[in-house]
């Protein structure tokens, strides 16, 4: 096994890499930009190396400064996380260049699961279903305009570099296509460096299925059951569980047998995930396979009982897989919120700012996956998500109570967050009934602005008992010459410019 | 603080453009609020700094309140209020003006389609700003003539800030 391990991440995946580190007795290196060199996943490691520069190109995803720090430091293996470099094969094969362990699969995999086109490829010839579409070379708007013709509408353009909802667009008609196709292209070639795309079929009822495997560098691959992710918004996941609501132990085990099937045949080794959607009559297609830890993956662990991190560090230091697949069983049921900054009631968009406070939720089966506390500042550089909330108990309906009891015990001022909007989705009759596909937030949801309401008087009750306790000086001696007679004494609340 | 026993405050607090006048009392342990002419006697223990357990009659009213220099952050159930206090001097808020083009965000512009002086429909794509590798689209709130571009491709633009500027187009 390893002795150090530099982790190239941040926030609450550099954390949760470094405590399965730390209980293995391997030493631990963060690596961190000037905006983070208070974080908590620095204060957690064993050693850190300063990268500078915060702009993303020069830290986190910067390979050159991350193998030197390696080196430096004398880590034999690098965990990317999820994000940043963790699905970027020049860096896996600058690691390998370099005699470093890179955790996770080989630089070739990565290349071949990165292509989206390839990979869809590999799995047809596999013998694993894939959606209909175009994949091809020709990248003019002209082509693509036909070829979408073709396929029919609604179509999604994809990139083909792409991944987490980014160069991604749903086209209701060919009026559209252009203007989709061109700012795919353009938002792709920003985020990934490389503008292709490619259409495809868009599903009626679509749930996003994903299946966990492993697989060791001895020729054993197993799954570790399904997740379902179809409550997403912008195309991004909010909210995972285990088991699905839609599976059947019949569908599972074809699902299961794709899924194997599917890593082997790209030649899979260390975590992925094998991502399928599911239509209403629950026919199955390869989407993607994503070469990484995924951020979902802590429900799987608490149904399993696997700790899938640390199967990462032995399967990278060469040890064989000991689990079989017929040993393996899921119990009771886990769900997963994914903790923002950002304001669902306007467009999801991203919130910067000071954490005043932050509380965490405790009790039996609550897991915390965070990067962040009280007093840390988000900045506009990295992904806005603050942390993950997990739970997990026997039956689907006592998560999603469990789930609400948290995150309503679940405090963080000074941003703003979706958690009340979580809140909603999960109390939503449709939720609770498992009706859901990948639209859910936009069928049930897309309105929620409007529903901003006023203060509630037990806010305003604690507000006044808070600034009567907490006054300032100069307050007393204004308040006390304040008319108690005012008619504004009598006044409820009341609209500005009204 | 209970500076000769009694401390008698009158304080607007302002959430989403709502003003609630409330008076409070603090005499004996005991607060005596006054919101919406109704009183409400209320007990409370501050259970760590900013956590409050407030009792009225046989309720329980849990919360946490933390404080930004002009504005304080209310937890209760789940839910987040952002409040800060004004005064009644007449002041009012600046009229937002039509059409509101101030970005939502902070980020790169990374496309501008539009230049002084061209027509543009209301819902027409005016520029393009990534933030966080996220596209945000600034359409045009109106029908109208574009007078003014505040920034150029490749400019950063902060949360708030005013992209562009547009005329009406009159009916």
């Amino acid at each position: 096994m390893f002795k150090k391990v530099l982790i190239a991440n941040r926030g609450e995946i550099a954390v949760r890499v470094m405590k399965a580190c730390q209980e293995m007795g391997i030493r631990t290196v963060a690596v961190y930009s000037e905006v983070d060199k208070s974080a908590p996943h620095v204060h957690l490691a064993d050693e850190s190396v300063n990268l500078g520069d915060p702009t993303p190109s020069e830290s986190y995803l910067n390979i050159k400064k991350i193998i030197e720090a390696a080196q430096t430091v004398g880590a034999e293996a690098i965990h990317p996380g999820y994000g940043f470099l963790a699905e970027n094969p020049d860096f896996a094969q600058a690691c390998a260049d370099c005699g470093i362990t890179f955790i996770g699969p080989s630089a070739r995999v990565i290349k071949l699961m990165g292509d989206k086109i390839a990979a869809k490829t590999t799995m047809m010839k596999a013998g694993v279903p894939v959606i209909p579409g175009y994949h091809g070379e020709r990248q003019d708007v002209d082509s693509l305009v036909k070829e979408g013709k073709r396929i029919g509408f609604p179509l999604m353009v994809k990139a083909t570099a792409g991944g987490g909802g980014k160069g991604m667009r749903i086209v209701p008609n060919e009026d559209e296509l252009p203007q989709a196709i061109e700012s795919a292209k353009r938002e792709s070639k920003s985020a990934f460096g490389n503008d292709s795309v490619f259409l495809e079929q868009y599903l009626a009822k679509p749930r996003h299925i994903e299946f966990q495997i492993l697989a060791d560098e001895h020729g054993h691959t197993i799954h570790l059951f399904e997740r379902e992710c179809s409550i997403q918004r912008r195309h991004q996941k909010i909210i995972e569980e285990t088991p699905s609501p839609l599976m059947t132990p019949a569908l599972r085990q074809t699902m299961g047998k794709a899924a194997v099937a599917a890593a082997q045949a790209a030649g899979y080794t260390n975590a992925g995930t094998v991502e399928f959607m599911v239509d209403g009559d629950r026919h199955f297609y390869f989407m993607e396979m994503n070469t990484r830890l995924q951020v979902e993956h802590p429900i799987t662990e608490a149904t399993t009982g696997i700790d899938l991190v640390k199967w990462q560090l032995r399967i990278a230091s060469g040890m064989e897989l000991r689990l079989k697949q017929n040993q393996l069983s899921q119990r009771g049921h886990a769900l997963e919120c994914r903790i923002y900054a950002e304001d669902p009631a306007n467009g999801f968009l991203p919130s910067i700012g000071t954490l005043k406070k932050v509380q965490l939720p405790h009790g039996p089966n609550i897991r915390n996956d965070t990067g962040v506390e009280s007093e840390f500042t988000i900045s506009p550089y990295y992904d806005p998500m603050l942390a993950k909330l997990i739970v997990s108990s026997e039956t689907r309906e006592e998560s999603i109570e469990k789930m609400i009891w948290a995150l309503s015990h679940y405090v963080v001022l000074g941003v703003t967050t979706n958690i009340p909007f979580l809140k909603q989705v999960l109390d939503h009759e449709q939720f609770h009934r498992g009706n859901i596909t990948t639209h859910f937030i936009n069928d049930y949801f897309k309105d929620w602005l409007a529903t901003k309401r006023s203060l509630p008087l037990d806010a305003i009750l604690a507000l006044a008992v808070y600034d009567a306790l907490h006054p300032q000086r100069e307050e007393v001696v204004r308040y006390k010459e304040a008319d108690p007679h005012s008619p504004w004494r009598h006044t409820g609340r009341w609209r500005m410019g009204a | 603080m209970a500076d000769g026993g009694v401390t008698r405050m009158f304080i607007n607090y302002e959430y989403d453009a709502h003003i609630y006048p409330v008076t409070v009392e603090y005499r004996m342990d005991r607060f005596y609020i006054s919101y919406d002419n109704n009183e409400y006697t209320v007990s409370a223990v501050e259970l760590s700094p900013g956590a409050l357990k407030l009792m009225l009659g046989d309720r329980v009213i849990k919360c946490v309140i933390s404080e930004r220099q002009d504005s304080k952050y209310v937890f209760i159930d789940g839910e987040v209020f952002q409040v800060s206090r004004i005064e009644l001097s007449g002041k009012k808020k600046a009229e937002k003006k039509e059409g509101d083009l101030n970005s939502p965000i902070s980020g790169t512009i990374v496309s501008i389609k539009v230049k002084p002086g061209d027509s543009v429909v209301k819902g027409d794509v005016l520029m393009v700003i990534e933030a966080m590798k996220m596209e945000y689209l600034i359409r045009a709130p109106m029908t109208g003539t574009v007078e003014k571009v505040h920034f150029k491709e490749k400019d950063q633009i902060e949360i708030g800030q005013l992209t562009a500027e547009l005329r009406k187009k009159e009916a």
